[in-house]
């Protein structure tokens, strides 16, 4: 097996993110559930913790929450921190989560999202931006459900761009 | 002593992430125009693919609103319906009206009411997230558009231009807590400020009126077009549901449903007027 080098890496990562971020502004507003929609960018980060470890999920997170800030009028980097954060603690439980059944990372995905949905919303609490008018319990069980639903997808492409597919690890997730 | 190496790093790495969010955060908080630069780049670039995502993907999403939102579709076919009832039955009482109207304008010399030049627009996003109370148009700075300029449709205020590129434009619209429009209550005049309270909620209307005075439901609230304001006057924004007090005790508050559905938004006009210095 020959090891990805970091450029590589990078492209992929990059080819990734303006994919995901074309379907996450071009299509997830139009197909929403409840009036929710999915948070691919998130999913992202957090598949990224998953399939590449607390460090370099940490810089996923942030690349793809930062790129998700250009399109959205809350202040610039909340996303990006609040994702980062997301990410290192999904990439904290790598080892436990891979190794396990297969629903287990799909699950995570999900809780990984709620918590998610509620840090961002107290994170924005936090620096002023006004919530009014949210549903925070439906946001936060949408997403999680949604992106639930779509992880096992987005796992294997993320593991694609960080180069870990072939891991010994990875390879037993689903088996 | 190799994992304790192994996570050191990995949160010397989580720091420095953090660190550079805070640092943008600040970036933003502080007005740099390098945040607002590249959010119109990024706005320009994906603009072409958000298009042909919607192009390919509208037959898709339209089953899928149909399917979801099939009752409310049905309750809006009703309801205008019945409109269109009450507009035929109306329509010779409003001719003379306007035409009254055109001579009570021409006689305060607002002579740029009903002519304020507009470009029409198609609406090719709606939020991008879902904290977001921004929709996407399909017409930017090459059409004549530019930010803080308003944007109505039939029915009313929808918001304002916040983010231009030349060929799309972000719109602020009026149910973002953060959006603020000055308002004046149709029948007597009293002037207040509409503020968005979130999607699907109604706006709140600080009035200087006693917290004892009525004022009924039903009642118009239009753009008051005060001195400077973005909004030129009289542009319907929100019909009155009820009052309640201010946060103060000693003034009223409205509680006023805006005239635009902002879920349900196809074409809007943006007004090529910038305010007044």
């Amino acid at each position: 097996m020959i090891p990805v080098g970091p450029g590589v890496v990078a492209t992929r990562v990059s080819f990734l993110l303006v994919l995901a971020l074309t379907i996450q502004v071009g299509l997830a507003p139009e197909i929403p559930v409840l009036g929710v929609q999915g948070d691919l960018m998130l999913l992202i980060a957090i598949g990224g913790g998953l399939a590449a470890g607390p460090d370099r999920g940490a810089a996923v997170g942030f690349a793809s929450g930062l790129a998700y800030d250009l399109f959205v009028q809350t202040p610039f980097g909340l996303s990006a921190l609040t994702y980062a954060l997301v990410a290192f603690l999904v990439g904290s439980l790598q080892d436990s989560v891979l190794r396990a059944a297969w629903w287990i990372p799909v699950a995570t995905a999900g809780a990984g999202s709620v918590v998610g949905v509620i840090l961002y919303f107290v994170f924005g609490t936090v620096v002023g931006v006004d919530f009014a008018g949210t549903s925070l319990p439906m946001v936060a069980l949408v997403v999680g459900s949604l992106n639930a639903i779509a992880a096992p997808l987005l796992i294997r492409a993320v593991r694609w761009a960080t180069g870990t597919q072939d891991s010994v690890r990875a390879r037993s997730v689903y088996r | 002593m190799a994992t304790t190496r192994r996570a050191g790093r990995s949160r010397l790495t989580l720091a420095l992430l953090i660190f550079t969010s805070l640092a943008v955060l600040t970036l933003d908080f502080r007005d740099a125009g390098v945040v607002e630069g590249a959010r119109r780049i990024a706005a320009t670039v994906f603009s072409p693919l958000r298009g042909v995502a919607r192009a390919v993907t509208e037959p898709f999403s339209n089953g899928w609103n149909g399917i979801t939102d099939y009752g409310n579709l049905e309750a809006e076919n009703d309801r205008l319906r019945e409109r269109l009832e009450e507009l035929e039955g109306s329509s010779v009482v409003e001719a003379d009206a306007t035409h009254q109207l055109q001579d009570l304008l021409e006689q305060l010399n607002i002579d740029w009411v009903g002519d304020i030049p507009r470009e029409r627009a198609r609406v090719i996003s709606g939020p991008v997230s879902n904290f977001g109370h921004t929709i996407e148009i399909g017409k930017g700075s090459s059409s004549g558009i530019a930010e803080g300029m308003p944007v109505i449709n039939g029915a009313g205020l929808v918001g304002r231009v916040v983010l231009v590129t030349s060929s799309s434009s972000t719109v602020q619209l009026i149910t973002d807590p953060d959006f603020a429009v000055g308002v004046r209550v149709v029948p007597d005049g009293v002037t207040g400020t509409a503020k968005g309270n979130g999607r699907g909620e109604d706006l709140i209307v600080d009035t200087p009126l006693d917290a004892e005075a009525e004022v009924e439901a039903g009642v118009e609230l239009t753009t008051s077009g005060e001195d400077r304001s973005n909004y030129p006057p009289s542009i319907p924004v929100a019909t009155v549901r009820r009052t309640e007090e201010g946060s103060g005790g000693l003034t009223l508050d409205l509680i006023a449903e805006p005239n635009v559905d902002t879920d349900r938004l196809v074409f809007v006009s943006v007004l090529l007027r910038k305010a007044p210095r």
